[in-house]
């Protein structure tokens, strides 16, 4: 799809404000195709990170490159090829939804009005209403049809389901997941929420305080980590590659691993982890950032 | 983005349109009858012989209080200007919206060039009309006053666009930073009064070097301000005594009492030693150089602030 089949490439990008650094040292390389999701809890600097990727914000330090080209170039064909969704998807509230479209027609080099019109009718979502007089699930649609009019090759949404009810929520995923199966387009969203990833996602970045602390392919990341369960121990398993974290019951020790094989000692079983599992694993883990 | 324009500020600007409109029509009216006691034009009235007179004592009668009423509205182009400028990026960091306006395919600094041209032109047409017609309404009271008092001043000419220019700027980057209108459009008013107080007061006084003017202080008759005329801006009057030097207070009160205690006329005391009777001035003619140095700070300083607005935008700050 780009030159370099990358939809994000960050390097060495940090965004400081003045309150501090809210995000550091963050090297990223998100292949085009498919869908990324952004992990990590509140205050993670997900948000940071996908405004750097939108180009709504400029990183202190490294650089951010979307779709092949350096994104605070700011040119109308480069913005025009990446959709944004903003938390709490806003709109101009006392605009109805048909001024919504025109808004979305006037200001973009392409826009498929007549697919922002369908998807509306589908969902029952009446044009001349106020978007300020929707329910919160008809807002994030309307701003999701709105998004893919534009025809993106990058669709980047921030915490998209966040504020929605469980059936919302489901019917947002099911128009973001028709539009990823209709093909061209890569999605980026984030989420503090790990549970149903697995199902919904091809590749997952991690972040925890500011730094990148997984980044892979979901499957293969299944394949790299697994559970070794065995008898307690405190002493170091030097076979067990590298331990990403270990449990001790009172009579189990549980060790997450990554790239090992199962201790000679005997007693001891390895078992496949599920992504929520890892996802966790590596949100608890002090400190230091490990990318592979 | 002309369209996005006119949908997102015609609340403002019809509201606007529609207050100046109705004031508009309202002075228009009252001023034509104003108008008609100066059968001639005022121009004509210059010497104040008797008719002249009595028509500017009507005038007073029956357009005085419209004319104190007036003297305030010297803060409507503030409120034209803090009014369009609060809002620009305020309600959309209020609301969200940034995020959506600036990643569709019209690159950020077109957005807010279009955006600020668009807000600044309303707000010169605005109080543009607004003040033409003002400054039309008081021609006969500026035959009479002169153009420098404060109800006056700051009322015509092109003052009132650069404060209006100068409150739009306060608001637009108040709100940039504080990211809320009603603070923003508040810090604009505030900033506007802080301003004028020092430029009116201390400022204004000294854009020209004042004329002074000295005569002796007549013998007979009402004690009128010596020299400067009554369309003059006198800063400072009072007495001098022959060789020039000016007299406190203090000593003009002893001179006072002096002439009560011999029982002679005041003027005619003053008269015999000598006393002089001094002005400090600026004649009325410098009235549009005067407009145009103000009007020139203020816009300087609007334009300093929307350039503060324009670097945090290109730098990706907001």
């Amino acid at each position: 799809m780009t030159a370099t089949g990358f939809a994000l490439r960050t390097d060495g990008v940090g965004k400081r404000y003045r309150k501090g650094w809210a995000l550091r040292d963050c090297t990223l390389a998100l292949p085009a195709g498919g869908v990324i999701a952004l992990v990590g809890p509140n205050g993670a600097g997900k948000t940071t990170l996908l405004r750097l990727a939108v180009g709504l914000l400029a990183p202190s330090a490294g650089s951010v490159e979307v779709l092949g080209s350096d994104v605070t170039a700011s040119t109308p064909r480069t913005l025009s090829r990446v959709g944004f969704l903003a938390q709490d998807h806003p709109l101009y509230k006392r605009f109805t939804v048909g001024d919504m479209l025109r808004f979305g027609r006037a200001c973009n080099l392409r826009f498929d009005q007549g697919l922002a019109e369908r998807r509306l009718a589908t969902l029952g979502i009446p044009l001349d209403r106020r978007a300020g007089a929707l329910s919160g699930g008809q807002q994030a649609q309307v701003a999701l049809a709105l998004a893919l009019a534009k025809r993106p090759d990058l669709l980047v949404l921030d915490e998209p389901v966040a504020s929605l009810d469980p059936l919302a929520r489901r019917e947002f995923l099911q128009v973001l997941m028709g539009a990823v199966a209709e093909g061209g387009v890569t999605v980026l969203f984030s989420s503090h929420d790990v549970h149903e990833l697995e199902r919904v996602c091809d590749h997952l970045v991690v972040l925890d305080r500011g730094r990148v602390t997984l980044t892979g392919d979901i499957d293969a990341l299944l394949a790299e980590h697994r559970l070794l369960v065995g008898p307690r121990t405190a002493a170091d398993l030097d076979r067990a590659g590298t331990v990403v974290e270990a449990v001790h019951s009172d009579r189990h020790t549980t060790l997450l691993v990554r790239d090992g094989g199962l201790p000679a000692a005997p007693g001891w079983r390895a078992q496949p982890v599920a992504l929520e599992d890892l996802v966790l694993a590596y949100l608890r883990r002090p400190g230091a950032a490990v990318t592979p | 983005m002309t369209w996005l324009l006119w949908r997102q500020h015609r609340a403002e600007v019809g509201v606007l349109g529609l207050l100046v409109g109705l004031f508009g029509v309202a002075l228009l009216v009252l001023g034509t009858q104003a108008h008609d006691l100066f059968p001639g034009g005022t121009a004509r009235c210059a010497g104040l012989d008797d008719a002249c007179a009595a028509s500017f004592r009507r005038l007073d009668e029956e357009y005085g209080y419209l004319e104190n009423l007036l003297a305030a509205f010297y803060l409507v182009p503030v409120v034209i200007g803090a009014f369009l400028g609060a809002p620009l990026l305020a309600r959309e960091l209020e609301e969200g919206t940034w995020q959506l306006a600036w990643t569709q395919a019209v690159p950020r600094m077109r957005w807010l060039a279009a955006k600020l041209a668009a807000l600044a032109g309303v707000t010169v047409v605005l109080t543009g009309a607004f003040t033409a017609v003002l400054t039309w309404f008081r021609q006969p009271f500026d035959a009479w006053e002169g153009r420098f008092q404060y109800d006056a001043f700051d009322l015509e000419g092109f003052v009132p666009v650069a404060y209006a220019l100068f409150a739009f700027a306060v608001a637009t980057t108040a709100g940039a930073l504080l990211r809320r209108s009603l603070p923003a459009f508040g810090v604009a008013f505030g900033a506007f009064l802080a301003a004028r107080m020092p430029v009116a007061l201390l400022a204004r006084p000294a854009y020209a070097t004042p004329l002074t003017t000295t005569e002796p202080v007549p013998t007979a008759g009402a004690t009128a301000p010596a020299g400067a005329g009554s369309a003059d801006w006198t800063i400072e009057h009072g007495y001098a005594d022959a060789t020039g030097r000016r007299l406190s207070s203090a000593e003009y009160a002893d001179l006072e009492a002096a002439a009560n205690e011999a029982g002679t006329n005041v003027n005619q005391f003053l008269h015999a030693r000598g006393i002089q009777q001094f002005a400090v001035y600026h004649p009325a003619d410098r009235f549009w150089t005067f407009q145009l140095i103000e009007a020139t700070l203020f816009a300087a300083a609007a334009a300093a602030l929307l350039g503060v607005v324009v670097w945090r935008v290109r730098r990706r700050l907001i």
